[in-house]
């Protein structure tokens, strides 16, 4: 079952082109990775995906919605939920009201309770009532992904989730999008981390230039000519 | 590190609010008059200052606009307690909350997708527009002003004063700390673009905010005017009284749920022993200015945060930058291909 349909999607900022005519369909519990170097789009097209940005042509549908010109909230109450490429916290907030509030539009009977539950799952109940501020980065995002935990979504967008956290949590975070997965939940993971996406995606998806250059399993891609001159900055002869 | 207050003791807070409570309701039993109006005038800048926090501190928006409400108030309680009208004042405190509220979420609806230094230009520029519009029109009596009935019963108008702004405080300690609409009017002041993600309608959650901030003022502006029995709007739309909230409120601790509170009683106390010592108000201007410097480099979360368990969350400086980022030259094309990289 597809759940998430883009259909030739644009937008540009001036004259410079950060999605051009970008289409892809993802299909329910999928790991997709996408990948691409800075400046290809990746960010623009999540943030077109979440609402934060309209786009300028083409359509996105989520569960057979029309989400295209959907704002933001709208989105997210669908079942949508991400993180971002810089962490976007609630840094007057402590820890534990981070993930509190992660679940204000969702399940917040059992909020408390489930906000213990992630904090023990992703290590941070000893910060729990830090504010958000004082968090190390990789910590930062680890409670991003506690807010994608908290809201039990049914697709979620990953902005480099695991940059800059430690190869132990890294496991627990890798762990966590497994076990969303087998319950159905769909993901979008933009990742610079070759092993990383190796490691979890099922399909890659690369960009360039607003552009998908390739598309299909992490072996596939890896020896596609398109991928070695935009990605790696080779070409296949060398 | 930071840590956020745990709220202690609970048997023990409960024991000082009651203690605190007992004392203010037994205060016209123990002094003079003139203290229980200095009292009542402590009472009045608390909520107002309250309702100023509920917008700044909590929602993330800069008022310089607050007045309005408070006029608004005034004017509504006065001019239905004209002889020709009539109206019992208790009826008319609702009336004034729901059209100060209606304004506000006028208002609020286009001005609240200004952001920063923006936003605080379109407030005050409604503060002037309210100011001009009651200078002009008959019903308000114009510059002339307007007098509503003379109650003398000091008594009364400390016990009026003091129980409108306990219930401001109750209402909004209750929908700002302890409740769902509380996490989302914050998250919208720490990071809107998150909180929309989080499925928060941010543009609703603004304008329920600015609403409550403006209904409290509207009340205690209409039992200001029936304390002071005579109202102009040089009076109760003077921007001085913006001013003097948003001091209070900063001196007290932006964002901190009795910030206000604590910030209206010491800045009152210090306005009226300068006015009995020096017999004018120029030296409390230039402590004002001195303590609000101090208090921004120095002291970021007020009075409040003097205390060990007291939250830590430099919203002043937070806001500044904000103001600052939303005042900045635009960005080149480099930096925007920067951006969305």
């Amino acid at each position: 079952m597809t759940v998430l349909a883009v259909d030739d999607l644009h937008r540009s900022f001036g004259g410079i082109r950060a999605v051009d005519g970008v289409t892809f369909g993802v299909e329910q519990a999928e790991i997709v990775g996408i990948i691409g170097p800075n400046g290809s789009g990746k960010s623009t097209l999540f943030n077109l995906l979440t609402g934060a940005l309209k786009p300028d042509g083409g359509s996105i549908s989520l569960f057979g919605q029309n989400v295209t010109r959907l704002a933001p909230y709208k989105i997210a109450r669908t079942g949508l939920s991400r993180t971002f490429q810089i962490p976007a916290l609630f840094v007057n907030m402590t820890v534990r009201e981070n993930l509190w509030t992660a679940a204000v539009q969702f399940d917040w009977d059992n909020a408390r309770a489930n906000a213990d539950a992630v904090l023990e799952r992703l290590e941070l109940t000893h910060v729990a009532d830090d504010l958000a501020s004082t968090l190390s980065g990789g910590q930062q995002r680890l409670l991003e992904m506690g807010r994608v935990l908290m809201q039990k979504p049914k697709v979620a967008l990953l902005d480099e989730v695991a940059a800059g956290v430690h190869p132990r949590l890294r496991q627990i975070m890798l762990d966590a999008i497994r076990t969303l997965r087998d319950a159905g939940t769909t993901f979008l993971i933009i990742e610079h981390d070759m092993e990383l996406a190796q490691d979890i995606c099922d399909r890659i998806i690369v960009m360039d230039a607003g552009k998908i250059v390739a598309q299909g399993s992490f072996e596939e891609i890896s020896h596609d000519p398109h991928v070695m001159e935009a990605y790696l900055g080779v070409s296949a002869d060398e | 590190m930071s840590r956020p207050a745990s709220g202690g003791n609970p048997y023990l807070n409960l024991g000082v609010l009651a203690l605190v409570v007992a004392a203010l309701c037994l205060l016209p039993m123990m002094t003079t008059p003139y203290y229980i109006r200095v009292a009542t005038g402590i009472a009045l800048w608390a909520g107002i200052a309250l309702s100023w926090n509920v917008i700044c501190g909590y929602a993330g928006y800069i008022s310089f606009g607050h007045v309005a409400f408070f006029g608004i108030g005034a004017y509504t309680t006065a001019i239905l307690m004209q002889p020709n009208r009539g109206w019992n004042f208790w009826a008319t405190l609702p009336v004034a909350a729901v059209i100060a509220g209606a304004v506000a979420a006028l208002v609020g609806w286009p001005a609240l997708r200004l952001k920063g230094a923006y936003f605080a230009i379109a407030t005050w520029a409604l503060a002037e527009a309210v100011r001009e519009f009651t200078t002009v029109v008959d019903f308000t009596g114009g510059s002339g002003g307007l007098k509503t009935p003379i109650r003398l019963d000091d008594n009364f108008f400390f016990y009026t004063m003091l129980g409108a702004a306990a219930i401001a405080y109750a209402m909004c300690y209750l929908l700002l700390e302890r409740s769902r609409f509380g996490f989302q009017v914050k998250a919208v002041r720490d990071n809107e673009s998150a909180a929309r993600a989080q499925g928060i309608n941010t543009t609703l959650v603004k304008i329920e905010a600015f609403v409550l901030s403006a209904m409290i003022p509207a009340v205690l502006g209409g039992i200001n005017a029936y304390w002071i029995t005579f109202i102009n709007p040089a009076s109760v739309l003077n921007t001085i009284i913006t001013d003097q909230l948003v001091v209070m409120v900063l001196v007290g601790g932006l964002g901190h749920a009795w910030g206000p509170a604590l910030g209206a009683t010491a800045m009152f106390l210090l306005q009226e022993q300068l006015r009995v010592s020096y017999g004018e108000t120029t030296a409390y201007i230039i402590v004002v200015g001195l303590l609000v410097m101090a208090i921004v480099l120095f002291l970021p979360d007020g009075l409040v945060s003097l205390g060990q368990r007291a939250r830590r969350m430099r919203l002043v400086r937070q806001l500044l930058g904000r103001v600052r980022d939303d005042v900045a030259p635009r960005r080149t094309e480099n930096q925007t291909e920067e951006a969305i990289q």
